[in-house]
């Protein structure tokens, strides 16, 4: 008997999800958050949900841990007190950061405050020049002076960043030497350890966030591994990461900057899961739940990374206007659009006339109109509930009774009488805009990056996902639909099928005509050895570990890097031919453009190190039962002119290679799907719905 | 009209531009665009309305409204094909300086002229009498070269004959060749995209919407101007010198609100001058242009709905609407610095809206010469940011870039990487925000090292003799300063100024900080404290400027002292 443990603090729920390993059952189980002490809900659901399974504390063999702490701790303001040392003349990085207004029209615009107050950032006479080569020894007095200083000051972490670290780290070595001797008290981070990568500023930003993140992320991790160790677990305990994977709460104590979106990750780890089993390796996910919605790919079965990402940022599908508004980091963060339309995204009218929905939201608390508990602006649920797509006794199975009355009620005042329309017609007003906007998240993961939609599977999944599924597909054509058993919780089983991860990335900046195969090679090997370690020290076997090989490249003078897998060996004649005309089809993929006569240039060599985790095998579902209608309700279609008699079916009831005509419902616990006319679902022996266009 | 079907279109629309600024940022070549931002993309339609813009400078989106119709009138519209690409930079057929060159595609879906995209991107170097092609030149044909309209791209295809004609006179010819193919990367991006819409929704769909698109925007706007108090409200101010005189350029701002809106008056501003501070009309019209969308909701779209209520009298034949062949290349110092003018007027009106001076100036520096380390020619450009305006409820914020300017900086590692110079000091200039209930923000110092070569540099900046103005009794921020720092020496440079270059000479750029709003007097003592612990207030200052007595043995204002001496004020 062996068992995984995903938990998922959020701000209002702490989620559990039991998993058998042997047959991949699931099971789930809910209690309200602690925010004062979150390992005290942590403990609480863990025990909760091993009694209702009737599971011994030492069958549990992972526990795994989905956390906002980190990004939490950013937006409220509550990490350490940090200093930071840098090269003298330039200790003013942080206020100027990208000296650029967050809001072009907005004339009481803030810039984002300094994580380091300035009386804490110093500059330290040392200098290197762009090729790593030192020009200014670091001045050992001077240094010593700013760590007595930060002693003084009684700051808890501190980042060093010196100009050109990356290439050369020496400086900021003996630097962490002298910390170490004159205060060792304090943690500290060298960016040439955390994100060594060219531009000092986002490597700055990168390195202060780790450090000003870890004594409170460390204590927080002990916290709960004290708790679940009272309680008789002996399990691994691991955090997600925000590219997807874990690690050990001993790694991400010690490099907190990697879990900073480690819980929206694992929306994408579960699609990326669900497809590779499925063989369907390029995959849209497309996560809906109550405030927001949020757009994600997998490309031949991995999760696309971003490293350009600001924390603590404003929300916003598309470019610039809220950059500069957050804290940048360069770690690797799953790519994911996320925009302000959930079920309880607000709608109204503008005062041009038109009908908007978000980024208001009426959240859980008092949640859409027809919650009858205060809310009295219509919100996206509400509409869905008017248009009879949700089924007001069997919310959240039947946990709340919706008021249909008073979702038509705010629908009409709010959006109906204002624009002249019907109370169904601004219903369904509503719900197009809001897909319009969904839409648009989805092609800037796909047609932006420069990938065809209709060559993808999309995913859905949330609470609200599976009712908005069918119609988005339908206008981007991607021919098939997928909506996974349990989507409400789909997302906790990312937690439960990922692998141990651990990014490594080096800058090389070569020409590739006159490339020295032999230091990428070592430079290869030399992050290997450090992630074999790791992850020998986690307890991989050395059959368990694996490493994938990237390069950034571009074209000599470009700033932007196009990500491509390298073979694990030696690069060769041959491997490097393959690898430009890779690069010029990608380029030519991404921009609309090549360059093939242009000289190109390597930039940054990733590695990544796998600590290989058994995957449970997706559970099996029963044949169909007699009944598995259970009623018919009349539900609003557009295409169809009006609202049309339609079958709701029992999801449980549902057997493999069951097949539903639309227009239908679907119904279950944690979500609704709906399926437009002119479309079939199909239910795959693992229970997954496959919704594509009819047959003429 | 279906509402419904309108926001999913406005908003198609909008998307579609912010892709063509994805695709030209990620494939440039040049810092100044690809780091910097220094560029903005539009859709017009096929009347050459602006419909939709990517978020990007707004300088540039306002002049675009003028210069994109001119163009293509110019050429012909008839003279184009599916496929094309204008290439355009002529101050007088609507432009600005010549560094920002247009490129301007038409799309088509069925045959059918649907409206043109174009992007504007600054290019680091154009030709002309110096490196980065900025300088106090006495002729628009000293700044480099003039692209009236030609083109470049025809049917998918690069004129051979017109690139190379084109980067013939041009100093950073690699990097400018990889920047102009990216400017055709966003073109076939936005094309295709708009192209896709058409064809989805259907050609009169598309063009009806994009109709009730511009009068939407016109409805909420004038409604929101509406709501201003009625007057008359004027402001004057100089820019500081004209570059080839020590004359100051003199700017005169009268704004009238009425129920017909907000007219801008700029009569009785200089005549335009021989020297490089003349601004176009269409530069003007930008500057205007962004002062009313300040002024109304942010959440208005901004296209020729917007645009037709920017109402302006710029007279000809002044320095805010030169003719030819007046230099333009500094037209932004004036243009940039009638933006602040026009906001100073405002202050009458809506106080508790508008900030203090701020930086208003480009702050322009450019230089170039021979690579030592593959003796090519190089040329490098970039702007630098300075202090915002204190403001009714806060400070003005340090080192930002200000109004319609919005350029982001380039890594100091990546600069010195990419060019052979060092950056010896990046950082705020103390004791530089003006002093106010809400203090200015602080100034930005940046040193640039030559290491190993001779070269040529120019600045194109202002503000060294006048710092910004402060607003209900708050002082004014701190001026620029531009100095040559040779063998031990600082010698003062003039902020519009080309100079030669020897080894190991930095220069020094110091830009202003921003102008304080209310009594520095009534301003928080624990704000002071912290600033001065900051470093950002002198302790002398805080004595003599605010009245705050601070003792930095404890790090606590001395209330008792501080009373007493507030109290003789």
């Amino acid at each position: 008997m062996s068992y995984r443990l995903g938990i998922d603090i959020g701000g209002t729920f702490t989620d559990a999800t039991l998993m058998d390993e042997r047959t991949g059952e699931t099971r789930i189980a809910k209690v309200s958050s602690t925010p004062h002490d979150p390992s005290i809900a942590f403990l609480r659901v863990t025990e909760r949900i091993l009694r209702e399974a009737n599971v011994a504390p030492q069958d549990v063999r992972y526990v795994v841990h989905g956390t906002t702490v980190a990004t939490n701790a950013i937006i409220e303001g509550k990490i350490a007190r940090t200093g930071f040392i840098t090269t003298e003349g330039f200790r003013d990085m942080l206020e100027i950061a990208r000296q650029i207004r967050p809001s072009l029209y907005d004339l009481q615009f803030e810039k984002p405050k300094p994580l380091v107050p300035r009386n804490l950032a110093f500059g330290v006479p040392e200098r290197m020049d762009a090729q790593g080569n030192v020009l200014t020894p670091l001045d050992y007095d001077a240094m010593r002076h700013v760590a007595e200083t930060l002693r003084d000051e009684k700051v808890e972490a501190v980042a060093v960043c010196f100009l050109h670290a990356y290439l050369n780290p020496l400086h900021e070595k003996l630097a962490g030497e002298i910390l170490t001797e004159i205060f060792p008290e304090a943690v500290v981070s060298l960016s040439s350890k955390v994100a060594p990568e060219i531009r000092e500023y986002t490597r700055a930003s990168t390195t202060i966030i780790n450090v000003s993140l870890r004594p409170l992320v460390g204590r927080y991790l002990q916290n709960i591994q004290t708790r679940l160790r009272d309680a008789g677990l002996n399990a691994e305990l691991l955090v997600m990461q925000s590219s997807g994977g874990v690690f050990t709460f001993a790694a991400a104590s010690e490099k907190p900057v990697f879990i900073v979106e480690s819980g929206p990750a694992a929306g994408v780890i579960a699609a990326a899961h669900l497809g590779t089993a499925l063989a369907q390796k390029n995959i849209l996910s497309f996560d809906m739940g109550g405030t927001t919605a949020k757009a994600g790919m997998v490309q031949d079965g991995s999760p696309r990374i971003t490293k350009d990402y600001e924390v603590g940022g404003t929300a916003r599908a598309g470019y610039g206007s809220a950059r500069g508004s957050g804290y940048p980091i360069r770690t690797p963060v799953i790519d994911l659009v996320e925009i302000g339309a959930g079920g309880g995204s607000i709608a109204w009218v503008d005062s041009g006339g038109a009908l908007r929905v978000g980024p208001q939201s009426a959240g859980a608390d008092p949640g859409p109109a027809c919650y009858a508990k205060g809310g009295t602006e219509p919100t996206i649920t509400d509409a869905n509930l008017v248009l009879g797509r949700i089924n007001p006794k069997f919310f959240l199975g039947g946990e709340i009774e919706l008021d249909v009355e008073r979702a038509r009620a705010a629908i009409q005042k709010h959006c109906a009488d204002k624009l002249g329309m019907d109370v169904v017609s601004a219903a369904h007003g509503i719900i197009e805009i809001a897909n319009a906007a969904m839409v648009n998240a989805l092609r800037l993961v796909s047609v932006q990056r420069g990938y065809d939609p209709r060559e993808f599977v999309l995913i859905a999944f949330g609470g609200a996902g599976p009712l908005h599924a069918n119609r988005l597909a339908a206008e981007m054509e991607i021919p098939t639909t997928l909506i996974p058993m349990s989507p409400g919780i789909f997302s906790a089983r990312g937690l439960l099928v990922t692998d141990l991860k651990h990014d490594y990335a080096t800058t090389m900046i070569e020409r590739v005509d006159a490339l020295d195969t032999r230091a990428v090679q070592d430079a290869f090997e030399k992050m290997e050895r450090a992630g074999h370690n790791v992850l020998a020290r986690e307890g991989m076997a050395d059959t368990e570990i694996q490493f994938t090989r990237q390069v950034e490249m571009r074209y000599v003078g470009q700033s932007y890097e196009l990500a491509l897998a390298l073979p694990n060996h030696e690069l060769e004649a041959n491997d490097i031919s393959l690898l430009l005309e890779q690069f010029h089809r990608a380029h030519e993929r991404a921009y609309g453009f090549s360059a093939p006569h242009e000289p190109t240039e390597f930039v940054n060599v990733r590695l990544t190190a796998w600590g290989k985790i058994a995957k449970p095998q997706l559970q099996e579902i029963g044949k169909t039962e007699k009944q598995a209608i259970k009623e018919s309700r009349a539900i609003y279609f557009a295409e169809r002119g009006g609202f049309v008699e339609c079958p709701i079916y029992d999801r449980y009831k549902l057997g493999a290679g069951a097949r539903v005509s639309g227009p239908a419902i679907v119904e279950e616990f944690d979500s609704t799907t709906l399926i437009h006319p002119e479309y079939d679902a199909r239910v795959d022996r693992y229970g997954n719905l496959w919704i594509e266009q009819a047959p003429e | 009209m279906n509402p419904i079907l309108f926001q999913v279109l406005a908003s198609a629309l909008v998307e579609a531009t912010e892709e063509m600024a994805l695709a030209l940022k990620r494939s440039a070549y040049s810092t100044n665009i690809k780091t910097r931002n220094d560029f903005s993309c539009a859709f017009f339609d096929s009347q050459m309305r602006t419909i939709a813009q990517a978020s990007g400078q707004p300088v540039h989106l306002g002049s675009l409204a003028k210069f994109v119709p001119n163009v293509i009138r110019t050429y012909g519209a008839e003279n184009l094909r599916a496929g094309d690409g204008i290439l355009a930079n002529d101050p007088y057929l609507g432009g600005v300086h010549l560094n920002d060159i247009t490129l301007i595609s038409p799309v088509y879906a069925s045959d059918v002229l649907i409206g043109y995209v174009a992007n504007l991107a600054h290019h680091v170097d154009v030709g002309g009498g110096a490196p980065g092609s900025i300088g106090a030149f006495r002729e628009v044909f000293q700044e480099g070269i003039i692209i009236p309209g030609v083109k470049l791209v025809a049917q998918g295809k690069i004129d051979d004959d017109i690139f190379r004609l084109v980067l013939a006179q041009i100093r950073s010819k690699r990097e400018t060749a990889g920047d102009f193919r990216a400017q055709i990367a966003a073109n076939i991006t936005g094309t295709k995209r708009i192209a896709a819409l058409a064809e989805r929704y259907g050609i009169e769909t598309l063009n009806a919407y994009m109709d009730e698109l511009l009068a939407y925007t016109e409805r909420r706007a004038r409604n929101d101007l509406e709501k201003l108090p009625r007057g008359i409200f004027s402001a004057t101010g100089v820019v500081d010198t004209d570059g080839y005189t020590d004359e100051p350029v003199h700017l005169a701002a009268t704004i009238t609100i009425d129920d017909d809106g907000v007219l801008f008056d700029l009569t009785g501003s200089d005549e335009q001058r021989r020297a490089p501070v003349n601004s176009t009309y269409a530069q003007t019209f930008a500057a205007c242009a962004y002062v009313l969308k300040c002024l109304i909701d942010s959440d208005i779209p901004v296209n020729a709905g917007f645009y037709a209520l920017v109402k302006m009298i710029a007279p000809e034949g002044t320095v805010t609407n030169c003719t030819m062949p007046a230099p333009v290349v500094g037209g932004w110092e004036t243009q940039h610095r009638l933006t602040d003018i026009l906001f100073q007027a405002l202050a009458q009106a809506i106080p508790e809206r508008v900030p203090a001076g701020t930086k208003a100036m480009m702050a322009q520096i450019a230089f170039g010469g021979i690579d030592p380390r593959d003796g090519d020619l190089y040329a490098y450009y970039e702007a630098i940011a300075g202090g915002y305006g204190g403001r009714e409820t806060k400070d003005g914020a340090d080192a930002v870039q200000t109004h319609g300017q919005n350029t982001e900086n380039a890594p100091v590692e990546e600069t010195e990487r990419n060019y052979p110079i060092r950056l010896a000091r990046y950082e705020l200039v103390n004791d530089s925000g003006g002093a106010g209930k809400f203090r200015g923000g602080l100034g930005l110092r940046r040193d640039y090292q030559f290491i190993d070569h001779d070269a040529s540099c120019s600045l194109l900046s202002d503000r060294d003799r006048w710092g910004p103005h402060g607003l209900f009794g708050g002082r004014e921020g701190k001026i620029a300063q531009y100095f040559l720092l040779r063998g031990g020496e600082e010698i003062p440079l003039a902020s519009k100024t080309t100079i030669q270059i020897q080894a190991n000479d930095i220069i020094s750029f110091r830009t202003c900080g921003g102008g304080g709003y209310g009594e520095p007097h009534e301003r928080d003592a624990q704000r002071v404290l912290r600033d001065v612990r900051q470093e950002k207030v002198s302790v002398e200052r805080a004595r003599e400027e605010y009245g705050v007595v601070i003792d930095i043995e404890k790090w606590i204002v001395d209330e008792h002292a501080t009373r007493t001496l507030r109290a003789k004020k």
